[in-house]
């Protein structure tokens, strides 16, 4: 973990540092997922599903991340939709209080050839709404903060375009198949990720969601490890793996690929995660979502940023896109006990 | 930095008004000497937002027999918490429409299943009978399942099969017929709670439908 530097850093230095396993003045709260809740939408006038799809709204929104919770990053890319949805995918767009998703029982594609890119993937309201939304933000807060970005991987690209159990079994009856589709989807996590870094992003998560309660390590190791080299090699900007659920049978792999970092999830315990990754790669995360940062109170959020603290994680933060209805109070609680822990770190 | 407000620990949320442009009503507890006082707030900046979060309180006090603190707060005459029956008093004052007419349930109510109108009667010191009255069957069977009910939503004391109580001795008429409304089905309370309570979980991809 990083050491004490001489002096302060800005939140988008001390994140950059730490995605480097660089010194830091202290360890920084990052949110690779969205931070967004519902009293942040009023607070701001940026409720959902429009949020998702205004720039102007979803930059507005994103900034509460900094400006009012205190984290040293901003995220604007709540959902996991948005180049589905340029994509072609259906999609339920809901209301102010519920996550959109893709309607994965209408998939688009069955076979390797169906998959087909449009031209207008960058240009589609709800990737331009992305792009729009990082410039917006780059301008606003400069190099003080840490813009992240994110595209989705080609894992969860299959999911959403095919649907979750037709992949699933396709990747069991045809490997090769498998990969074949996994490669022409791959195209879409590389460009659209690259028109990020281009309108600003300083860093990317890509969730690819090979999560522990579907796919196995070595599937991980099969059919995603090589390509998420490819993505290191090809998108210049750190990344940040997201991968959700118990995934300690695969860090060993994640830590071969030369990404960033990864966004851990909490039934993954710190210090057995931070041993399997041997400092070759940062760990994001993790605070527990709905049992701690949704149904309990601060103190319990207290003691769960400090375990990871104790346990040399080089990124604290939810441990991904948190609920919507998330107290403000437990989310400001993250930062506040990150602060004290150094405090106490410093005075002993 | 910061329009946050450090307005206490919030106990309870209704995430989109329906009564007004869906914004989000939150109720929170602070910490004084005589006892927690309860705060409506809002962070929506709609002109008229103001007018609403104060019907809000207001209907409070009428619904569930809660006052204004000297602070403008609302609080239960005992100085007592009784925290779970001010969450599902805001809650049902959420689903007024602003302007309309606020009155205190009475203690009395039919239920669906028995057929029987069940009544609760007020003992002194915070005690109350239910009873049942009327033409239909179970009443034996229904009674403790209503004054079960009240105990759970109020977290009353349960005295006997039809007696319950409030610990702080206290008599609190009204919030008792805003309980009594749910009492007779509390599985369907708890139900529409949790549900309401998990919207807005991400789900991972793998989990969606």
């Amino acid at each position: 973990m990083g050491t004490q530097t001489a002096g302060p850093m800005t939140s988008r230095e001390r994140v950059l540092a730490a995605l480097k396993r660089e010194p830091v003045d202290r360890t920084p709260v990052c949110n690779p997922t969205s931070v967004a809740t519902v009293e942040l939408m009023d607070l701001v006038d940026a409720p959902f599903p429009d949020a998702n799809r205004n720039p102007e709204l979803m930059a507005r929104l994103a900034a509460t991340g900094h400006t009012e919770l205190g984290f040293d990053t901003i995220m604007p890319v709540f959902t996991i939709i948005q180049e589905s949805s340029a994509l072609g995918c259906k999609i339920q767009w809901e209301q102010k209080d519920n996550w959109p998703t893709v309607k994965m029982r209408e998939p688009i594609w069955e076979d390797v050839d169906d998959i087909r890119i449009p031209a207008d993937l960058l240009t589609h309201q709800d990737t331009k709404c992305v792009l729009d939304a990082i410039r917006i933000l780059k301008k606003e807060f400069g190099d003080d903060v840490a813009i992240i970005g994110k595209t989705m991987g080609p894992w969860s690209l299959g999911y959403h375009c095919f649907g979750v159990e037709p992949f699933l079994l396709m990747s069991l009856d045809d490997p090769d198949k498998t990969k074949a589709c996994l490669d022409r989807m791959k195209e879409v996590t590389v460009d659209f990720g690259v028109a990020q870094i281009e309108a600003g992003a300083d860093a990317l998560t890509l969730p690819d969601h090979a999560t522990g309660d579907l796919v196995s390590g070595e599937y991980y190791k099969r059919y995603l490890r090589d390509l998420h080299i490819e993505f290191v090699e090809r998108i210049p900007i750190p990344l940040i793996l997201h991968i959700c659920g118990r995934t300690v049978d695969r860090m060993e792999y994640i830590a071969q690929t030369g990404m960033s970092a990864f966004h851990y999830d909490s039934k993954n315990e710190p210090g057995e995660s931070m041993a399997v990754v041997k400092e070759r790669i940062s760990l994001v995360g993790n605070i527990n979502n709905p049992e701690t940062l949704f149904s309990k109170g601060p103190e319990a959020v207290r003691q769960e940023v400090f375990r990871n603290l104790d346990a040399g994680v080089h990124l604290v933060g939810p441990e991904c896109a948190i609920p919507l209805q998330t107290s403000i109070e437990n989310l400001k609680e993250i930062p506040g006990a990150v602060r004290d822990w150094h405090r106490e770190q410093a005075a002993n | 930095m910061g329009r946050i407000l450090d307005i206490g620990g919030r106990i309870e949320l209704v995430s989109m008004d329906p009564h007004f442009h869906e914004i989000t009503i939150g109720l929170y507890r602070q910490e004084r000497d005589g006892g927690p006082v309860y705060r409506v707030h809002t962070y929506s900046g709609r002109t008229g937002s103001d007018e609403r979060i104060a019907f809000v309180a207001d209907a409070m006090t009428v619904l569930g027999g809660m006052e204004r603190a000297p602070d403008g707060l609302l609080r239960f005459p005992c100085g007592e918490p009784h925290e779970l029956a001010c969450r599902r008093i805001f809650l049902e004052a959420c689903k007024l429409a602003s302007g309309s007419e606020v009155v205190a349930r009475p203690l009395t109510i039919l239920d669906r299943k028995s057929g029987l109108n069940m009544t609760v009667s007020g003992l002194g010191e915070g005690a109350y009978r239910v009873g049942a009255e009327g033409e239909g069957k179970d009443g034996a069977r229904r009674i403790p399942v209503v004054a079960g009910g009240l105990v759970k939503l109020g977290e009353m004391q349960s005295r006997s099969l039809d007696t319950v109580a409030f610990s702080c001795g206290y008599d609190h008429d009204a919030a008792v017929g805003l309980l009594l409304v749910r009492a007779p089905n509390v599985r369907a309370a708890v139900r529409e709670q949790d549900t309401a309570g998990s919207r807005g979980v991400l789900a991972a991809p793998s989990q969606q439908r």
